[in-house]
């Protein structure tokens, strides 16, 4: 097995509500290996998506150490976490969370312009003639259907050859066919591009599609289990 | 893979203009209606700023394009008193083309002595006009014209129902009206107040038998260069210090074409400065709505930002897309207001350029740009800043957690101290461009005060809102708990409309005290008329005669000369940089007199008086406020130039006198022994009792007139009405600069009622589905406009009341009285337009259909 991109070690992450500290997640350890497949399963508020903020960067664990790419994320600031959030991790939203005022092709430049690359909009036009969008490169996110906003998503999150991929629900508010083009589409570039994959999902076909499920329940983890390379 | 280096080089360019310039131009183009009140309000306030400057920068190329033509000569030199004659006149003519003028006032008659009336009298010789034009009604040639007669104002011809061919009384003589003036190229410059022309030749002054010593004439000599000297700025100069070099103890008063009258051009600077702090004003109520624009536009973008940050924008690169466009948007707001505002001088010359003495060049100064444009982006950067600072305490993380709303928490220090930079950056810009510092701080630091209360008072009012007991009429607790709503519409209208309305009240109440103070106070204090050149000998009998028309009238006199002040303390005055306020009395002639007591009006404050007898050196009095600013005290020299012969005198003691009593009061009175020995004639003051009818009046003036024929009498009204009507203009500039303050007000309240309108919109829809009707709706609306409204006003009438309080009893130095219709003005103004803009949101509420925007939502 290769050295893990993501490692968690005794993850605890409590919020604060007006009712008081709330448990998020409880002393979660996880090793994720690069290249790998993996799916987060439980139900609603189980800490799924929490778990994958983490990771990202975006939620500061309350204790424990969180190691991504070689980073330790605990110790680094809110800015050096977004240069490593646009270097390393491609994040994937339930709401898509395109920036409306931008067309499908300025929405999948975006992190490469970030990044002050020269060559921001070819890159991002080969992307998405990838992901089958070559005629939609000048729509508005409002112009789009669901089907298509995602996939213009998963072109914004591949956009800088991320080593990490992080899909939260990603067909959450997708129909059943659209759903499942955009998970074959998904799996297919993480495998062609040998990227870390971390979905997140209700659907048990999805996550049987990855080579690992992590069950989640009250913030641990509950049950881990293999699938067999498909 | 272990690495731990973070991309640092990437970090420290993250935030540059090439990286996140295309980006933002990109984004702020498709979500550019957010900005049309941030437009529209920067726009606004440079639009007033660039107007004001643009109409000065016309006015004053206009009058340095005609300098020549407006001063009648490339230089000209006036003395009061004394013609130049011999040696004098021949150094003159050595220079160039020479012209001489006289002026003097002096009472013009019907030759049946039925009527007369002041008029400006104006001796020319066979050169005049040097430069230019005299253009008559009949189109007669002037010269011409006044080998036969005099030519006058028609206002003068039509006062007196004289027509042209008649004969008029001027002094002694009887001569025959030959035209009308219809242009007089140098006519501003020897205006002596205002009373209407009358031009004649050199040799027809001599035989009315007005000039004799004493009398108060201006002699005037303009100058053109000959061919070989250049037009340039340079020459101009060298020839000029060339004349003065030869003709300094002349006690001339010079000026060039470059600058003909430093007096206008420096009321002209002054009320650019003032007007355009009146704008700024209107630029800083427009911040409210820039700021209420910029922070609707950050709560919009909440996850367009959370979706950067995921994507690995630091917060400084999205602070740099945002800053970046916030500065585009001022930068168009600034460009549109820049536009509209150089258009202001070209409609106002196409509807009142007739009336101006002289044409106004189309043109804009470099400082005129320069300084709206500094204005509108400091404005627009202070009030973008703090609610831009929001953009660091957006977290990614909103885009899988809804925050439930948006913690007020304070901006980073940093913004913090950058906006207190920009404030102190504006403060400094006003004070650095205006002459009067201290009034330019006065209105700063009355702006802060003014903006501080009215956001005190905004918070307030939501404090209360929130915590008055529930009323049980329903409409009013809906309207009282609007009041109090997060993100509600207080704040905004209380500031933008408070600060508006605040200053409307201070100008009108201003304005109130100072027409009462001229038009009421005065004619009860002040004498009626005031007669110049009164020979000594014919005082006593004049008297009589005025006492014998009008039992109990009283008269005052005084000796007048006039002389113009060349140095202090040896320090010719040309040197001597007095505050502007003081710049006067270094300008030009001024009366001189003198007095064996503390003249009338006046009160010792140092020193001594001379004794009755005194025969010792040269003493003065000098006035002791203006010796203030002047920085002379007692012991110190100051030397007039009388009747072309220089006069030092030590200053004795000091003087407060209340110009406005309008008694007779000088700056400098002398000891008896300074001046009693040059020729003089006497001033006057005639006080009529009260009661006396306007014909007994008239008729003991036109008697005057026939016996004393060099005599000129002055009515105080007629005086106190051209001031007036001078002031009433400059009032009319001021009100409008102010009322602007007021429509950026309503364009900060249209910005805050549209951003609610969503808002309002869904709380009315759910409202109707718990059964409200409409009519509950729109009471409830009303209800908290017009508290709003109410509340507002009344805060604005208190404050603009105290500021026009301080700026009329401390300042101007004179009563103040209130005035209810300005009152009256302010409230009814404030509910107007909140109702009128609330109304329109009201109506759109109401009519909106329930279904989509309970679906939407």
């Amino acid at each position: 097995m290769s050295q893990p991109i993501v490692a968690l070690e005794d993850i605890q992450l409590t919020l604060t509500s007006r009712a008081g500290p709330v448990e998020i997640l409880r002393d979660v350890t996880l090793s994720v290996a690069e290249g790998e497949g993996m799916a987060i399963v439980g139900p609603s508020g189980s800490g799924k998506t929490s778990l994958l903020m983490v990771i990202a960067g975006l939620e500061r664990a309350t204790r424990g150490k969180v190691r991504v790419a070689g980073h330790d994320l605990t110790a680094l600031d809110e800015d050096s976490l977004a240069l490593i959030r646009g270097a390393e991790i491609g994040i994937i939203f339930q709401s898509f969370h395109l920036v409306p005022t931008m067309t499908a092709l300025e929405n999948v430049a975006l992190p490469l312009e970030f990044a002050g690359a020269p060559d921001a909009f070819a890159t991002a036009r080969e992307l998405l003639d990838e992901v089958g969008l070559d005629h939609r490169m000048d729509h508005f996110p409002a112009q789009l259907s669901g089907g298509e906003q995602q996939r213009v998503a998963i072109a914004r999150a591949m956009s800088r050859k991320p080593r990490l991929i992080l899909a939260d629900e990603p067909t959450g508010n997708l129909d059943g066919k659209t759903g499942k083009h955009i998970v074959d589409l998904l799996f297919g570039l993480q495998r062609r591009r040998e990227t870390t994959l971390i979905l997140v999902t209700h659907d048990a076909r999805i996550a049987a599609d990855c080579g690992r499920t992590i069950h989640m329940a009250d913030g641990e983890i509950e049950s881990a289990e293999e699938a067999l390379a498909s | 893979m272990t690495t731990e280096a973070l991309p640092t080089v990437e970090r420290a360019q993250d935030w540059r203009l090439p990286r996140v310039l295309p980006i933002a131009s990109r984004e702020l183009f498709r979500s550019f209606s957010g900005f049309r009140v941030f437009i529209a309000c920067v726009a606004l306030g440079v639009a007033v700023i660039t107007g004001i400057g643009a109409v000065t920068d016309a006015l004053r190329a206009g009058f340095e394009r005609q300098g020549e033509a407006i001063l009648g000569g490339d230089v000209t030199l006036s003395r009061m008193h004394v013609r130049s004659q011999g040696a004098e006149r021949d150094t003159l003519s050595s220079f160039g083309r020479l012209s001489e003028t006289s002026t003097m006032r002096t009472m013009a008659r019907r030759a049946d002595g039925a009527d007369q009336a002041l008029a400006e009298l104006k001796a020319v010789d066979q050169n005049y006009p040097l430069v230019g034009k005299v253009e008559l009604g009949n189109g007669r040639p002037l010269q011409e014209a006044l080998r036969t007669g005099v030519v006058a104002d028609p206002i003068l011809l039509k006062r007196l129902a004289v027509k042209v061919g008649e004969p008029l009384r001027i002094g002694d003589i009887e001569i025959e009206v030959s035209g009308t003036i219809k242009s007089e190229p140098d006519g501003i410059m020897d205006r002596l107040t205002y009373g209407p022309r009358i031009l004649l030749s050199q040799e027809a002054l001599e035989k009315t038998g007005l000039v004799k010593p004493g009398t108060l004439i201006r002699w005037r000599y303009a100058l053109e260069f000959p061919d070989d000297v250049p037009a340039d700025d340079e020459s101009l100069l060298n020839a000029r210090k060339r004349i003065e070099s030869k003709l300094q103890e002349a006690g001339f008063t010079i000026r060039d074409r470059r600058d003909p009258s430093p007096q206008i051009s420096q009321t002209l600077e002054r009320l650019r400065q003032f007007l355009t702090l009146i704008g700024l004003t209107a630029l800083l109520v427009g911040g409210v709505g820039v700021a209420n624009a910029v922070a609707t536009f950050i709560e919009k973008r909440r996850k367009v930002i959370a979706t950067m940050k995921s994507l690995g924008a630091t917060s400084r690169m999205v602070l740099g897309i945002f800053l970046s466009q916030i500065i585009l948007v001022a930068v168009i707001g600034i460009v549109v207001g820049l536009v509209f505002g150089a258009g202001i001088p070209l409609l106002l010359f196409r509807i009142f350029g007739a009336e101006l003495p002289f044409p106004a060049e189309t043109t804009i100064s470099g400082m005129t740009i320069l300084s709206a444009s500094v204005y509108g982006f400091a404005v627009a950067v202070l009030f973008a800043l703090w609610p831009l600072g929001r953009v660091e305490r957006v977290s990614a993380s909103v885009l899988f957690r809804d925050e439930v709303s948006t913690e007020r928490t304070l901006p980073r220090p940093w913004v913090i101290a950058a906006t207190l930079a920009v404030a102190s950056a504006l403060i400094a810009f006003a004070l650095f461009t205006s002459d009067s510092k201290s009034i330019a701080l006065y209105f700063c630091l009355g702006l802060v005060g003014v903006f501080a209360l009215f956001l005190g008072l905004g918070t307030a009012v939501t404090w209360a809102a929130r915590r008055v007991p529930r009323p049980r009429v329903p409409e009013l607790a809906l309207a009282i708990a609007n009041l109090g709503a997060p993100g509600g519409l207080t704040r905004s209208v209380v500031l933008s409309l408070g600060a508006g309305l605040s200053l409307l009240v201070a100008v009108a109440l201003a304005d109130a005290s100072l027409v009462g103070e001229l038009r009421e106070s005065l004619p009860t204090r002040s004498p009626d008329y005031f007669v110049l050149d009164i020979p000594k000998a014919d005082f006593i009998p004049l008297t009589a005669l005025i006492q014998r028309d009008i039992p109990g009238a009283v008269l005052e006199e005084a000796p007048m000369l006039r002389g113009r002040l060349v140095r202090l303390n040896g320090t010719p005055v040309e040197k001597i940089k007095a505050p502007p306020e003081a710049q006067w009395v270094l300008n030009g002639d001024r009366g001189l007199s003198y007095s064996e007591t503390v003249p009338e009006g006046s009160k010792l404050v140092a020193g001594e008086w001379w004794p009755k007898d005194y025969s010792g050196e040269p003493l003065v009095s000098f006035e002791a406020n203006l010796a203030e600013k002047l920085g002379l005290a007692i012991g110190d020299t100051v030397t007039v130039n009388v009747l072309g012969r220089n006069l030092t005198a030590r200053i004795d003691n000091l003087r407060e006198v209340k110009w406005e009593s309008l008694a007779i009061n000088f700056v400098m009175v002398f000891s008896p022994n300074t001046l009693k020995g040059a020729p003089h004639n006497l001033l006057a003051t005639i006080s009529l009792p009260s009661g006396t009818s306007l014909a007994t009046e008239a008729d003991a003036i036109r008697d005057l007139g026939r016996t004393y024929p060099a005599v000129t009498a002055i009515r105080v009204k007629d005086v106190l009405d051209a001031v007036n009507s001078i002031f009433t203009k400059v009032m009319v500039a001021i009100r409008i600069a102010g009322s602007i303050t007021l429509v950026a007000g309503a364009l900060v309240l249209a910005g805050a009622l549209a951003t609610a309108q969503r808002r309002r919109i869904l709380e009315a829809v759910i409202l109707k589905t718990l059964g409200a009707t409409r009519r509950r709706i729109l009471l409830s609306h009303v209800a908290e406009y017009l508290l709003l409204a109410c509340v507002t006003a009344v805060f604005a009438v208190v404050l603009g009341s105290f500021a026009a309080w301080i700026t009329v009893t401390q300042v101007m130095k004179i009563s103040f009285s209130f005035s209810p219709v300005a009152v009256a003005l302010a409230l009814g103004l404030s509910t107007a337009l909140v109702l009128v803009f609330g109304g329109v949101g009201t109506w759109a509420v109401l009519r909106a259909p329930a279904v989509p925007y309970l679906r939407s939502e």
